[in-house]
């Protein structure tokens, strides 16, 4: 089970109404990829548990989820890192400081931070898929003292598609994390490690029996990477993934992210790789 | 350096038997490469081989008129080089090293004359790099699949 789930709020009438929320700030992280910082008009803040995302509406655009990708400790502004994909998506990467969108949420289960707790943690991320798995690896660096040995390990396309770049130098300063980044393909001028993301896994130090693995990226990277896991020992019990599927509601309505018999909205989109491992392999799901 | 120190993080070393490994160790020797060194380019005669002890390996792909494009990279206990055991014997890509390192350095033409004359030796040699290759070129597939996209 994962450790936070989400109010039934699909029995709550403004369920789908979303609050105002105006961009603070933005940044761009690569040439497709911007974090934004959003404040509530309403100056209520914004309460998440690292895992969970929003339905981030851009006026006459579009509706999209989007994974928080902030530090829950920070509860005065949300932050979310948007990749250009589409129409909204594209939208969202466009906005400008004072603009306004709504948000709705946040919604979903959250990674499995208690069930970590006392245990190694591997968190591996791939391409856009590090900005889901941030609140995460905040969190553990927070309370560093109260997980074992705490790992990263991040594919990428190329160097120029790395996001967080400075935060990744930052934490690899530090002697009570390791992280490991590797890329795709790289010119020479790159001194990293060029490979798939699963070749750093035998880098790591993680004890099989005791370690939670949390896995972020495009299905395919998630499913082998868990499986390399699996090879080194890990349950597929403790191991948790974050799924993607079209979503309308958000809110286990109106069926779009429907995943067998789940929904990515309101069942996950965390879940244990031992619940959906067989169904990951159905091409019509 | 003794190769039994380098055995646990070494796949090619760790399935070869204790007389393999022995005869091994007389036909290596340990280096110091400092960055940027090239341990082998192109085309060159593929007469050597390495496993990395500490540091990285770029293998890379050079061609006129654009800068050289990293392939893969290889750190601590992987193999340096395939080419070796297979004819024509010639590399297919750059060999550059990335920071300073240390790596053992074998002596691939000795290795394989051995190996012709030790059929269970040869085996043992071309199973351990033929299960190398295979998790190359399973790394290569997923690469090809753009998984961050
Ligand atoms: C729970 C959840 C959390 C998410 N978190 C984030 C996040 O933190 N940051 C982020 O950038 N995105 C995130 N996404 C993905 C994001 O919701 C989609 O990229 C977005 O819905 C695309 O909408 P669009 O209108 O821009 O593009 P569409 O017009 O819907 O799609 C345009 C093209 O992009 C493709 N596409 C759609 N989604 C993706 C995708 N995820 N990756 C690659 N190609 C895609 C489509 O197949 C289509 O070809 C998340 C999705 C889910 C379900």
């Amino acid at each position: 089970m994962t450790a936070n789930t989400a109010a039934p709020s699909s029995l709550q009438p403004d369920a789908m109404l979303p609050r105002p929320f105006r961009v603070a700030s933005t940044a761009a992280d690569t040439v497709d990829t911007v974090t934004l910082i959003l404040e509530p008009e309403d100056g209520e803040g914004f309460h998440f548990a690292p895992g969970q995302f929003t339905m981030l509406y851009v006026f006459g655009v579009g509706e999209v989820p989007i994974s928080v990708s902030g530090d829950p400790g920070t509860a005065e502004t949300l932050v979310h890192t948007v990749r250009a994909v589409g129409a909204v998506t594209e939208a969202i990467c466009r906005l400008t400081a004072g603009d306004r969108v709504g948000i709705r949420g946040p919604y979903g289960t959250g990674w499995p931070i208690r069930e970590a707790e006392g245990k190694d943690v591997v968190v591996a991320a791939g391409g856009i898929g590090l900005a889901p798995v941030r609140p995460m690896l905040l969190t553990l660096l927070a309370g560093r003292h109260r997980f074992g040995a705490v790992s990263l390990v991040y594919g990428s396309r190329t160097p120029g598609d790395l996001l967080y770049v400075d935060e990744l130098h930052s934490w690899r300063s530090r002697f009570d994390v390791e992280i490991e980044v590797t890329v795709d393909r790289a010119g020479s001028d790159w001194l990293g490690d060029v490979g798939v993301v699963t070749s750093l896994l035998p880098r790591i130090p993680f004890r099989p029996e005791n370690t939670i693995a949390v896995v972020c990226g495009p299905e395919i990277m998630m499913r082998v990477t868990a499986d390399e896991m699996i090879l080194r020992g890990v349950s597929a019990a403790s191991i948790y993934l974050s799924m993607e599927r079209n979503m309308k509601c958000a809110v286990g309505f109106c069926g779009h992210c429907q995943f067998g018999p789940e929904f990515i909205c309101r069942d996950g989109p965390v879940f244990a790789y031992e619940r959906i491992r067989g169904r990951m392999r159905v091409p019509s799901l | 350096m003794s190769l039994i120190s380098l055995r646990e993080r070494s796949q090619l070393l760790s399935k070869l038997t204790s007389t393999e490994l022995d005869l091994f160790e007389s036909l290596s020797r340990e280096m110091t490469a400092a960055d940027g060194e090239i341990l082998f380019e192109e085309g060159a005669d593929a007469d050597t081989f390495y496993v990395v002890a500490d540091g990285r390996v770029a293998l890379e792909l050079t061609s006129a008129g654009r800068s050289p494009m990293i392939i893969q990279t290889l750190g601590p206990g992987e193999l340096v080089g395939l080419s070796w055991l297979f004819p024509p014997h010639r590399w297919n890509w750059r060999a550059r090293v990335v920071g300073a390192s240390r790596l053992v350095v074998f002596d691939a033409v000795e290795v394989r004359r051995h190996c012709h004359e030790n059929r269970d030796l040869a085996l043992d040699v071309f199973q351990v790099v033929a299960a190398e290759m295979a998790e190359r070129l399973h790394s290569t597939r997923l690469r090809l699949l753009d998984l961050y996209s």
